[in-house]
């Protein structure tokens, strides 16, 4: 079980989370919510153990995972938000290096970077160096490095950003296939549809605080609306038609 | 009311799609281009023109003693002539200018034309062609006035103030500057220009997959002629006074030689030859430029013009590994972390072009010092076998080896992409020890081709026993430099953000010049003397013993906490503040 205790975390007393807590069963799939700066970021590089929290624990089957990196680290297969990977090297090579520092054996790891390759339609352009790849194809080799070891925990950061109508069907699918097949998936995301289908639970943070937490068949129920409705109920008190409205007004002002 | 209504043309200007693109090309030429915004050696505007201007400034500081009246007569110079005192001097401030200008357009080369993200940021708005083309050409002429203008400012009042301290004429300072600042100032448009024109004929001939690569060697043949024009500062001057009759031919490879020749003539000093070479100068810079415009045109129209139909980028070719390299990494490299990082380390140094760049620069430098010391080997020596063993042809190997071990730990310094540095973070323990894999990349990278030739040469030359004898030391002396050099290493070469200023760097500074002195000198001179009677060699066992046991101690007296691996170079606070409210 993936487990945070009152994360906190402030950056020079600022609190960018509060007292985050949840739990995370094999099979489940977690959706986190929320809108820009309300801590989603922190929160995915506490649970990857990039950033220590201020307060607050993350634990791995019971075992705080501080204590460990390293063997957590093992368990993890993570897809940041932003793709920058090093321009020089080939998608191979790129795939080649995490592979080996994840330890696999080379005749595994080369088979597997081979079909993964091919699954997601990278395999012609496997050396070509990266600096020459679009945002879609970046966001691919991050996912096949996240994919290639069979990592327990997912943890996916905006993973559609950029990728095509067909490797993001793709992936929504394997997102739910891995859920299936009993791992842990915490999944951040702006795009409520696809948290909507993809989970079975999902976290709505605002302003570094968790404001919502439940299944989203039980969230749908109790507000008897749709995510997005429920989520704009929550956290904004917005009224996004006549924004858009001032929008277009301004647009067409002499 | 001029300055108002010139403020105002200013703004209007400024404000035009014009000015606006000039701005944005000047910003970009500053702040780095290309199409991945991956290299780490962004220095800010301000941090440039200062390093830009210090190297002039300083020499003229360091000249001071060279020209004080009271510090001649104390050294029993009297009746000095200081225009000839002042010309090598002047030549070395020369090729200073063109050394400096020509890195500088190096450094900025993918900059200089606008490349793919101009093209997708700016073809599309209602902005003609031609307005891109004179606009990022105003702006490299902006560019070159202003590294010219910078880099020879210190020099060209600091100069004349040193050569005519002990004159006590002002006509003759200003006379003098006045003389100085042309010469430096034409030496530094004519180097930038010839960069300038190099890149655009690339462009203008080369199809542009194979661009990129041609470039990469391009620009490291042109640092390696910077640094050797740099080092004929100590040689040309002399050479050039000493001429008899025309010109000779070499000098046309030397366009220092041209400006030099310049300021001799507009002072009334100068020598047929001299004389001869001072006319090369309007001429070649003249067409120069109209070369480079030219070439310019013809690249900008093929390149970014044409941009889209041009197919991103290039692959670069996969050759699997031979059977004997998979062997030998799974020898050396004992574990996952040192084999992934290995080949990381690897490539970086081969394709990342800041990179290749600085060493390329160490590299050249390596030579031209080589060629030195085979040089003065040869001085009043016949025989190849006599001329061997001089202290001078034994220094060579470690000359090499002393500066490609420094080139290669200052590179490891210098960050990579550092935005990209995530996946290691994520995935190394922090108790990994970086030192073993930088000693086994360094190991990798010098000594195999360097102990081969050493040794092959020697066995040549000298026989079996002077051979093994000789090529033991420099194995010895490189491992020993290398071990040194590490004391504390903990980061992942490439991937830690750049080292912040200590207040010993200076003090590091100068112990890499007398160590240089004495691992490369000193260890030659005493080779040369023993190894006629191969059982003095042995006294060289205590110093490499103390050579071993300093790093080790250091090493070994590191608490746990120092060896950790880290991504970001931070300074010890004076106070720190516990939060306790928190």
């Amino acid at each position: 079980m993936l487990e945070a205790v009152q994360l906190t975390k402030r950056y020079s007393s600022l609190p960018a989370v509060q007292d985050l807590s949840f739990r995370l069963q094999p099979g489940q799939v977690l959706g986190c919510l929320g809108p820009n700066g309300s801590g989603k970021s922190t929160t995915v590089k506490m649970l990857t153990g990039l950033l220590e929290p201020s307060r607050g624990v993350v634990r791995f089957n019971g075992r705080a995972i501080q204590e460990d990196l390293a063997s957590y680290r093992m368990h993890l297969g993570y897809v940041p938000e932003e793709a920058h990977l090093y321009p020089y090297l080939t998608g191979w090579e790129y795939l080649e290096m995490v592979g080996t520092l994840r330890g696999m054996g080379r005749n595994r790891m080369y088979l597997k970077i081979d079909s993964l390759l091919q699954l997601f339609s990278l395999h012609v352009a496997r050396h070509a160096s990266i600096g020459t790849y679009s945002k879609g194809m970046r966001q691919r080799i991050l996912l096949i490095a996240a994919l290639m070891h069979d990592p327990d925990i997912f943890i996916f950061d905006e993973p559609l950003s950029g990728l095509d109508v067909t490797s993001a069907l793709i992936f929504k699918n394997l997102v739910q296939v891995l859920g299936r097949s009993g791992k842990f998936v915490f999944y951040c995301s702006h795009v409520l549809e696809v948290v909507e289908k993809v989970c079975t639970d999902v976290l709505i943070l605002r302003k570094g605080v968790v404001i919502a937490h439940d299944s989203v068949t039980n969230m749908g129920k109790i507000l008897g609306e749709s995510l997005e409705n429920t989520f704009l109920h929550l956290v904004d008190d917005v009224d996004t038609m006549n924004v858009a409205r001032d929008i277009v007004e301004v647009m067409k002002a002499a | 009311m001029i300055r108002e209504i010139a403020r105002q043309e200013w703004d209007y200007q400024r404000d035009r799609p014009f000015g606006r693109l000039v701005q944005l090309f000047v910003a970009r030429i500053f702040r780095g281009g290309g199409d991945t915004d991956a290299e780490g050696l962004d220095l800010g505007v301000g941090l440039v023109l200062t390093l830009l201007a210090l190297p002039g400034g300083f020499v003229s500081i360091f000249l001071f003693d060279k020209y004080g009246s009271l510090l001649q007569w104390l050294r029993g110079q009297t009746n000095v002539d200081t225009l000839l005192m002042a010309f090598s001097d002047e030549y070395f401030f020369i090729v200073l200018s063109m050394t400096v200008t020509g890195a500088i357009a190096v450094w900025r080369w993918d900059a200089i034309f606008p490349d793919r993200r101009d093209h997708m940021n700016l073809a599309h708005l209602p902005v003609a062609t031609r307005t891109i083309f004179f606009a990022n050409l105003l702006a490299v002429v902006f560019l070159v006035g202003l590294v010219a203008f910078d880099g020879n400012a210190a020099s060209c009042v600091l100069f004349p103030m040193v050569v005519s301290a002990s004159q006590g004429s002002l006509l003759f300072f200003i006379k003098f500057g006045l003389v100085h600042a042309v010469g430096v100032l034409l030496s530094s448009v004519f180097s930038f220009l010839a960069v300038f024109a190099i890149l655009g004929l690339l462009m203008a001939i080369l199809p542009p997959r194979f661009l990129r690569r041609v470039s990469a060697y391009a620009r490291g043949l042109i640092v390696v002629y910077l640094v050797t024009l740099l080092c004929t500062s100590f040689v040309i001057p002399e050479l050039l006074r000493r001429v008899k009759g025309p010109a000779p031919s070499w000098t046309l490879l030397f366009p220092s030689c041209w400006f030099v020749s310049l300021c001799q003539l507009l002072r009334q000093r100068a020598n047929p030859a001299m004389a001869e070479l001072a006319k090369l100068c309007v001429p070649g810079i003249t067409l120069l430029a109209l070369f480079a415009f030219c070439v310019y045109a013809i690249g900008y129209r093929r390149h970014f013009v044409q941009i889209s139909e041009i197919a991103e980028g290039t692959s670069v070719q996969h050759v699997p590994l031979p059977w004997h390299w998979s062997a030998l990494e799974r020898l050396i490299l004992r574990t996952p972390f040192q084999s992934g990082c290995f080949r990381f380390v690897g490539k970086t140094l081969l394709r990342s072009e800041a990179h290749r760049l600085v060493l390329t620069g160490v590299a050249g430098l390596a030579l031209v010092l080589a060629s030195q010391a085979l040089m003065r080997a040869f001085e009043g020596i016949k025989s190849p076998q006599q001329a061997a063993m001089t202290s001078e042809a034994l220094s060579i190997p470690f000359v090499v080896s002393f500066l490609l071990i420094i080139g290669l730990r200052v590179v490891f310094e210098i960050p990579s992409d550092l935005r990209a540095n995530w996946i290691f973070q994520l995935m190394l323990d922090p108790d990994q020890e970086c030192e073993p894999l930088a000693r086994k990349v360094i190991f990798v990278s010098i000594l195999p081709w360097l102990l081969v030739i050493t040794f092959a040469a020697y066995l040549y030359l000298k026989g079996p026993v002077v051979a093994v004898l000789h090529t033991l030391v420099v194995a010895a002396w490189s491992c020993l430099l290398t071990n040194v050099v590490l004391v504390r290493f903990r980061k992942l070469p490439f991937t830690c953000s750049l080292p912040v200023f200590k207040q010993h760097s200076i003090v590091i500074l100068i112990s890499l010049c007398f160590g240089f002195l004495i691992y490369a000198g000193s260890t030659a001179e005493f080779e040369s003397s023993a190894l006629s009677q191969p059982i003095r060699m042995l006294f060289l066992l205590p110093v490499a013993g103390v050579a071993w046991y300093i790093p080790h101690y250091l090493g070994k007296n590191t608490i746990d906490l120092e060896r950790r691996l880290i991504f970001e170079e931070t300074t010890t606070r004076t106070v720190e503040l516990l939060r306790l409210s928190e």
